[in-house]
């Protein structure tokens, strides 16, 4: 991860001007989107329900135009900071590896959310759209909390990410 | 069990002595011909064609003793023209020589009152309907909740079946074993006189398109129980003959029960050779067999050309590809979970043993159990792929690999293109499929068993008692949204500690037939049903003419999901316990793909006025409209309406959804594409491109 940006404030700027840059503009809003889909989508199947309905259905669905938005802003304003180099730190690659495998399992849980509403696929293929929304949605949860925990890292080393 | 006599002393024809030779002589062919042709040792009735050709039914006919019936001559021995009268045919033992009649009786149709039969998922009531007294109960032997049994509204057997004759097929309750026939009972002791209500096979069976419902439903209205069955087959007339209400009215226990009832008169155009008698049957039924009984017509009027039937009907199946059974006639009635209703039980067991047994008589007693509950439990597996989710997914169940895998009769495998999968575990395949399209309101429906279709009568409106409709959409047994059939019950009664106990409409008619409108004899012309809701003032005056016994409780009339009552000589009227509806679903007409529900978009089901949430029902008659009660779905399920609502309401955004999930999908591709291919293409150059940004 490259320290000469602004990203979630670093100690020379943590202003308000360097926390509403577009970068943790964008970021805020695609975590507040995955943090509220990990909610009512795991905890459906924490509490034990095969499918979501009703408040929660909608909760998820109302949370999912946020997270795709700053999702897509995130890999906007994110990619080209977050290739990692040669002789780049190991948790800086990790973080890096993290914002790909964001990146990639948000795009696989996004479309494997939105493909069952149109008529692109039957029961079966819908089907398997569910398993992959699954166990997309479970990588990029982890991903996400890992790819927090890296940047909190950071930020208490001191790197200013 | 063969049929039961009751006592009654039959007379027999005997073959005249001048029988020519030539008779004797056939006989004597036919007997050695079986006689060459059997197995040794196998009696006639224990033989099989084992083909699915159907075998010719030329058999002679037997009376309720068994005795094989035989016409006597032409002319008698002075030359005189004879009747061709006889004693009518018993199904019981004519068809139940071969086939096992008491094994049948345990079926479906029949085994409504019997205690080791499990009610099963609701089905349609028997519903008593009184147009002057505005009477609807349903009524059931099973037990649905929502429906009375017989005895519960004061009602016995023989009422039930002479009530009910015109669509019932007889067996059970028809059929009351002699020593338990009370001879004090007024009512019960008339089948002693008029016969038993035996099975009539052919009801179902026969395929001549000549079995005739109309002259069976005359015959059962003059108590002709015993010669009903041949009087529908057209084997015979009863002429001016006494008919059996005559007799049964006339007989006074402790005096013999009549010894002499009346001889049936054959049309000897159906008698063969040797005095047997040709029956077109089949045992694969046409499905007009089975829309006597069954029929749901929803368009009233003279519009059937309107309709498109079943489409399952259109492509050419019958109602017994789906609808099937053995030889103990439990039909599969094709709901999901219907197994947990058929348990292999003791009796099933029996009588499979039994049959093991007969067809070969080598197996031992134990073995034969054994391979009877072996073959219940394979024919139980067998229920479930014959639901819709079993014939067009397949099922778990079943024996065969080919039965498990679904496509049975050629079934397609649905594709359900768009439709997330949480609908399938939500919605039965009938809440899309089934009925009529659902519109603002559930339709009235009329149905066989409920008003007498397949009987010529004046022509039946919406507002024909009783009034049906459909299609509710309410949740069933196994959670699933389903539609279903609703009626709600009318009757005056009694309400004594928080219990109404409902009144026969004729009681009601002796304490206040004054109190009720009378029909002129134009208004008869326009209105033969007599349909016109009563007024209140009209509630009023039957309620206190029946309030003479304060013993009974509080006269009451429920009606439209009421309760009225009167309170200080005013009627209030409120929502009672016990005026709620009875509702059962419905599989049929099943409509094609193209006309399901959904078809059209997501706003078939969840939008703001869509059908399946926010339509009405209406319990309309016999009150007048403003004081009926009118809900709509969500609130007939138990729906939390703000939700209902409010999910409705966000799919005028699904299309925004698609659009920004799309969109930012598109982009993070984009991106993944765009950074993937450099580094893809840096590695192949052995570059780092961050090295070359950075210089």
């Amino acid at each position: 991860m490259k320290t000469d940006k602004h990203i979630l404030g670093t100690p020379m700027q943590s202003s308000l001007l360097a926390l509403v840059s577009w970068q943790n503009l964008a970021y805020i809003l695609m975590l507040f989107g995955a943090v509220a889909l990990a909610v009512t989508g795991l905890g459906t199947l924490v509490f034990g329900k095969v499918s979501m309905s009703g408040w929660v259905l909608m909760l998820h669905a109302s949370a999912a135009p946020a997270f795709a938005i700053g999702l897509a802003l995130v890999a906007l304003t994110w990619a080209g900071h977050s290739c990692a180099g040669a002789e780049d730190s190991l948790p800086d690659r990790a973080a890096s590896l993290l914002f790909w495998l964001i990146l990639a399992s948000g795009l696989v849980v996004i479309l494997s959310g939105v493909a069952p509403m149109t008529p692109l696929c039957g029961t079966n293929g819908q089907r398997t759209m569910v398993s992959v929304h699954y166990y997309g949605a479970l990588l990029l949860t982890i991903a996400v909390a890992l790819h927090v925990f890296s940047l909190v890292a950071a930020k208490r080393r001191g790197i200013g990410v | 069990m063969k049929a039961e006599t009751f006592g009654v002393k039959i007379r027999v024809p005997v073959q005249n002595d001048s029988t020519s030779w030539r008779k004797k002589a056939s006989c004597a062919v036919v007997l050695a011909l079986m006689l060459a042709f059997a197995p040794s040792g196998t009696a006639a009735e224990n033989l099989k064609t084992e083909s699915r050709m159907p075998f010719l039914h030329h058999i002679p006919l037997r009376d309720a003793e068994g005795r094989m019936i035989s016409l006597p001559p032409l002319f008698d021995a002075q030359g005189k023209p004879q009747d061709a009268a006889a004693n009518p045919y018993s199904p019981a033992q004519t068809c139940g020589k071969c086939h096992e009649y008491d094994i049948i009786g345990r079926g479906w149709h029949f085994n409504s009152a019997k205690d080791d039969i499990k009610p099963g998922r609701p089905g349609e009531p028997w519903i008593l309907t009184d147009p002057v007294t505005r009477t609807q109960i349903p009524l059931s032997y099973r037990g649905w909740a929502g429906t009375f049994k017989p005895a519960e509204i004061g009602m016995n057997d023989f009422d039930f079946v002479t009530t009910f004759a015109r669509h019932l097929p007889g067996g059970g309750v028809g059929e009351p074993p002699k020593d338990k026939i009370d001879a004090n009972d007024v009512r019960m002791r008339r089948f002693l006189v008029t016969g038993a209500m035996e099975i009539d096979c052919l009801i179902c069976h026969d395929s001549s398109g000549h079995y005739d419902h109309d002259s069976r439903f005359r015959a059962m209205g003059m108590e002709n129980i015993r010669w009903a069955p041949s009087i529908a087959a057209g084997l015979g007339t009863l002429g001016f003959a006494k008919s059996g209400k005559a007799a049964a009215d006339q007989w006074r226990p402790p005096d013999p029960v009549p010894a002499n009832p009346p001889l049936l008169k054959y049309d000897r155009a159906r008698q063969g050779m040797e005095n047997h008698t040709t029956f077109n049957v089949a045992r694969q039924r046409l499905a007009s067999s089975c829309y006597y009984c069954h029929t749901a017509e929803s368009r009233t009027g003279d519009a059937r050309w309107h309709s498109d039937n079943d489409v399952h009907i259109r492509a050419g199946m019958s109602c017994v590809d789906c609808h099937r059974n053995s030889v103990d006639h439990m039909v599969v009635r094709g709901y999901e979970g219907e197994l947990g209703n058929r348990a292999v039980n003791a009796g099933m067991v029996e009588w499979r043993a039994k049959l093991i047994r007969r067809n070969d008589a080598a197996v031992s007693e134990a073995d034969a159990k054994r391979l009877a509950e072996q073959q219940a439990k394979d024919e139980m597996g067998m229920v479930e792929t014959l639901t819709c989710r079993g014939c067009h997914y397949g099922s778990g169940c079943g024996k065969s690999a080919a039965v498990r895998m679904g496509g049975r009769l050629g079934a397609p495998e649905p594709v359900h293109k768009g439709l997330p999968p949480i609908h399938l575990e939500k919605l039965s395949c009938t809440a899309c499929h089934s009925g009529p399209f659902p519109g603002e309101a559930a339709g009235a429906v009329h149905t066989s068993l409920a008003h007498k279709l397949g009987l010529p009568a004046p022509a039946r409106t919406d507002n024909t008692p009783p009034v049906i409709v459909q299609p509710v959409f309410l949740r069933g047994q196994d959670g699933r949204i389903a539609p279903h059939r609703m009626v709600w019950p009318a009757y005056w009664g009694h309400l004594n500690q928080g219990k109404v106990t409902p009144l026969l409409p004729a009681e009601v008619s002796k304490l206040a037939r004054a109190k009720f409108p009378m029909l002129t004899s134009a208004d008869m012309m326009r209105d033969p049903y007599n349909s016109k809701p009563l007024t209140g003032e009209q509630i009023t005056g039957v309620l206190g003419a029946l309030a003479g016994d304060a013993a009974k409780g509080q006269p009451v009339f429920v009606a439209a999901g009421k309760l009225y009552r009167l309170d200080n000589g005013k009627l209030v009227s409120e929502e009672h316990e016990t005026a709620k509806p009875y509702a059962w679903p419905l599989a049929h007409d099943v409509r094609p793909a193209s006309q399901s529900l959904g078809v059209r978009s997501c706003a078939d089901c969840h939008s703001t006025d869509s059908p399946i949430y926010f339509g009405t029902v209406t319990a309309r008659v016999p009150v007048e409209a403003g004081n009926a009660v009118t809900k709509q779905m969500w609130a007939l399920r138990g729906d939390n309406k703000t939700l209902a609502a409010t999910f409705a309401f966000t799919f005028r955004f699904r299309p925004m959804l698609k659009y920004v999930s799309f969109g930012s999908a598109f982009v993070i591709l984009a991106v993944l594409l765009a950074f993937g291919l450099a580094g893809l293409y840096s590695l192949l150059n052995n570059r780092d491109p961050h090295k070359q940004k950075k210089a």
